[in-house]
């Protein structure tokens, strides 16, 4: 019996370790198979050349410019958005509406990216392209609009737990001296639980750096360096999935392995941005 | 006299039996050459040879199901790279493999079919005709609205391949004459891609192979020529290339039995069918 | 400024909630408005016959079935891969981890789960090149491989919604078998697990439908456009999600646009039976356990 208990409790432990080895191992696998970039100084020229093959160019700059854009153009969509039916959820709808919008939400983390990407191509893509953009309708508005949907439920999820998790006695107190539901939330809710909605806001962006199809589908995939909302760009993601290889020595394959470790430091940065919030949280939210 | 009849009709009959036995295998049913054979037969690569890689594995499949056969996309340089590096049995091209690739690799080529690259737009599209000039400044990015083409007053989407693709090397070279493809085009993945963007977009301009065109697209003929099986047959249309199945060394097993029924009179039928000019 | 906003912030949240709603509603009525009349079993089997093809004797052509195949043994290999490292690894990071490791491995796991799906993609990627180099070439990219990295994905929100399942035990639960004298592991397996058996249900059904969604990881790991059955865990095999992406930009007609739009159905379908199964099971199953 001591026995067992010690195998399973070892086995526990190796688990544990054996997981956190595995990350670890991802990243100097990506950073193994990218060291020839580091040798020659490769790796800045990747970060800043443009990518054109034909003239010995496979640098990632554009690449780096799509994804950041289309990330951070879609969250800036996503955000009040999101914060809006966070509100509802929590302070604004009637009472039987709340719940079923929160179950909603929790619906759409369910639906599969490719079926977004799927009907925005049929439904999305046509009207950018005759009423609002021009041009073939897949580009960085278009993307951007579709992955701030999908990273929505991410967000208003997180918003609504840490709006809730203001002490309640609080919000009874505004409701006692005959504050609105907007006044509670203005001045007593959102000065409390700002910390979880950064919190919520780096998850959203994390989730929109990381995603694949999206922009993949619909954000026409060009090489050129994007100067317009309107005009068609490749994310980072989007390259390493068209940019198939099948030997470590060639450049597009060193170029891939550069957008893989950009990706990864860019996360694990999220991360350590979310940990610092997360010790500004006053009492504990 | 009955004997002799009787005797004729026996004689008849071994010939015929005799004649069958021998005109079996290349009439009566090509897909014999996987007789005994089983195993995977990986086939990545050329994005045009899709349609017929398919069809052939349909056939194949349905009568030997020992044999699987799976068929991915990604270009006719990753198809060259994969069987080089022995990740596939069998790589597409759709442009000839460069004699440097042949001799690292020790590649064999097999060109079962041959195609052109045709430029289309939109069916509704009023603009027919083109001059090789007038494509060459469309990609480079220097004619930008239909309106100077006799279309309608829009931008021009430009359409255009990955680096992988052996469709864009040709178009590159035999229509753009190593011309500039401005970066800011839309890059599709595969001929069916390109195909399906060019039929959803009314403004668009692609370039695609010629098997692959259909009613839901539109050939724009290039001076004066349009692209048909007919035109890169006999030469007139001048942007045309063979497409290859390419193994590591010579093939063996079942995937000899595969490029042989390619060239067989049912895989060149195939061929046929899914637009391309066969060989035989 | 502020009075202002708080006259016009429940008429934007209204609106927020609308458009949300109205979002979902034309994505649910577009896919079953273009897919379901043309559903029907044919989609599924393509011209073999349902039972031949149920029983795996002949191969299915231009039917969904062997995506349907390839995503279902995909998450079942891939769950069956990561539960038990996950769920073993909860515990420890729940029961047993000091302050400095737990700190440090749970920075390790939500890193893990932060890292795109399409990095793991690729490593894994990596991974087969390095194989088949050793290998001799007997080995790549293949069902196993990409049900290895779809493990990988899902490990931390197993670890996460273990580890939190077993945190959250009622500390007086948790200490009454204790005094009573059992031991740690009797109190785990016979406590504490039973008592959060429910969330930790709830959080595998999200594992498995996060499994059956994903495409970045599967599009560089194995998956093919054809394929067919696979006979063997090392072949390659189709996948639903790829098969709805590749559909929806190069269906050749009509037809195959049919089929795309069948199978985001299918799929849809499958991750929201998914997704209903954990919202009961995180409901039902606590009550259902607490009045056994």
């Amino acid at each position: 019996m001591a026995m067992l208990s010690r195998t399973l409790e070892r086995l526990f432990f190796l688990a544990a370790i054996g997981s956190a080895l595995l990350t670890a191992a991802v990243f100097l696998l990506l950073c193994q198979l990218a060291k020839p970039l580091f040798q020659h100084g490769g790796l800045g020229t990747l970060l800043c050349s443009p990518w054109n093959p034909g003239h010995g160019q496979y640098g990632i700059y554009p690449m780096i410019v799509g994804s950041l854009s289309i990330a951070f153009l879609s969250v800036l969509i996503s955000f009040p958005f999101s914060l809006g039916c966070a509100f509802f959820i929590t302070h604004f709808g009637p009472l039987a509406l709340r719940r079923k919008l929160l179950n909603l939400v929790r619906f759409m983390t369910s639906i599969p990216t490719v079926v977004y990407g799927f009907v925005a191509l049929f439904l999305l893509v046509p009207f950018m392209r005759e009423f609002l953009t021009g041009g073939s309708g897949m580009n960085i508005l278009t993307a951007s609009v579709v992955l701030a949907i999908l990273i929505a439920p991410t967000m208003i999820i997180f918003f609504v737990d840490s709006l809730q998790r203001v002490p309640l006695s609080y919000r009874q107190a505004v409701d006692a001296l005959g504050g609105s539901p907007a006044q509670q939330l203005l001045y007593v809710v959102l000065p409390m639980a700002w910390p979880g909605i950064l919190n919520g806001l780096l998850l959203g962006l994390g989730r929109a750096m990381g995603d694949t199809l999206i922009s993949l589908m619909l954000a026409g995939n060009a090489v050129a360096v994007p100067t317009a909302l309107t005009q068609a760009a490749r994310t980072l993601t989007a390259h390493i999935a068209l940019v198939m290889a099948a030997d470590f020595a060639s450049m597009e394959f060193q170029s891939i392995f550069a957008c893989g470790i950009f990706l990864y430091l860019f996360t694990a940065l999220l991360i350590v941005a979310l940990r610092l919030v997360g010790r500004l949280s006053p009492r504990g939210l | 006299m009955l004997a002799y009849i009787k005797k004729n009709i026996l004689l008849s009959a071994v010939c015929t039996l005799c004649l069958s036995l021998v005109a079996w295998p290349a009439l009566a049913n090509d897909l014999d050459l996987f007789r005994g054979q089983h195993g995977v037969i990986k086939i990545s690569g050329g994005t045009a040879h899709i349609p017929v890689m398919k069809e052939a594995a349909k056939q194949v499949m349905s009568a030997y199901p020992d044999i699987q056969i799976t068929i991915a996309g990604g270009g006719s340089g990753v198809g060259i790279k994969q069987v080089g590096e022995k990740m596939v049995q069998i790589g597409n091209s759709g442009r000839k493999a460069t004699a440097q690739e042949i001799q690292q690799y020790g590649l064999v080529l097999f060109k079962w079919a041959i195609d052109g690259v045709g430029v289309v737009v939109h069916p509704g599209n009023p603009v027919h005709a083109l001059t090789s000039a007038q494509v060459q400044a469309i990609y480079a990015g220097k004619i930008t609205n239909w309106k100077d083409l006799g279309g309608v007053d829009r931008a021009i989407n430009l359409y255009t391949r990955d680096e992988a693709s052996g469709t864009r090397e040709v178009f590159w070279k035999k229509a753009l004459n190593n011309g500039e493809i401005a970066a800011g085009a839309n890059v599709v993945v595969s001929n069916g891609a390109m195909k399906t963007a060019i039929a959803n977009d009314p403004y668009a301009i692609g370039y695609v192979s010629v098997g692959h065109i259909d009613t839901s697209v539109r050939p724009v003929s290039l001076d004066g020529v349009v692209p048909t099986n007919a035109t890169v047959k006999d030469g007139s249309y001048p942007v045309a290339r063979g497409l290859y199945s390419i193994t590591a060394g010579e093939p063996r097993g079942a995937v000899k039995a595969f490029i042989n029924f390619l060239f067989s009179p049912s895989g060149q039928q195939i061929a046929a069918a899914k637009g391309f000019i066969p060989v035989r | 400024m502020v009075r202002l906003l708080a006259r016009f912030l429940p008429g934007f949240s209204w609106c927020c909630a609308l458009a949300l709603t109205a979002a979902v509603a034309t994505l649910v009525w577009f896919l079953l408005r273009g897919g379901l009349p043309a559903s029907n079993v044919e989609l599924l089997f393509g011209g073999t016959r349902a039972m031949d093809a149920l029983m795996l004797r002949r191969q299915v052509f231009d039917g969904l079935f062997p995506a349907l195949f390839g995503t279902v043994a995909l998450v079942l290999l891939a769950v069956s891969l990561a539960v038990p490292v996950g769920v073993a690894a909860g515990i420890y990071m729940a029961e047993y981890a000091g302050d400095w490791s737990k700190a440090l491995l749970s920075l390790v796991f939500d890193l893990l789960a932060g890292i795109p799906s399409i990095v793991i993609g690729l490593s894994g990627f990596a991974l087969a090149i390095v194989l088949h180099r050793s290998f001799d070439g007997r080995l790549g990219p293949c069902l196993l491989l990409s049900a290895l990295a779809l493990a990988f994905l899902v490990l931390p929100y197993l670890v996460r919604s273990t580890q939190t399942a077993l945190e959250g035990v009622d500390p007086l639960l948790r200490h009454t078998a204790l005094t009573l004298g059992a031991s740690k592991l009797q109190n785990i397996f016979l406590v504490l697990l039973p008592n959060r058996l429910a969330d930790l249900t709830g959080g595998i059904i999200l594992a498995v439908g996060r499994c059956a969604e994903d495409t970045a990881v599967i599009m560089l790991t194995g998956v093919v456009a054809s394929a067919g059955v696979p006979d063997s865990m090392l072949r390659q095999y189709e996948a639903l999600p790829f098969y709805v992406y590749y559909m929806s930009s190069q269906y050749t007609g009509p037809e195959e646009l049919q089929k795309g739009y069948a199978a985001a159905i299918l799929l849809m379908m499958i991750c929201s039976l998914l997704f209903v199964l954990a919202f009961v099971a995180q409901r039902r199953l606590k009550s259902w356990l607490l009045y056994r």
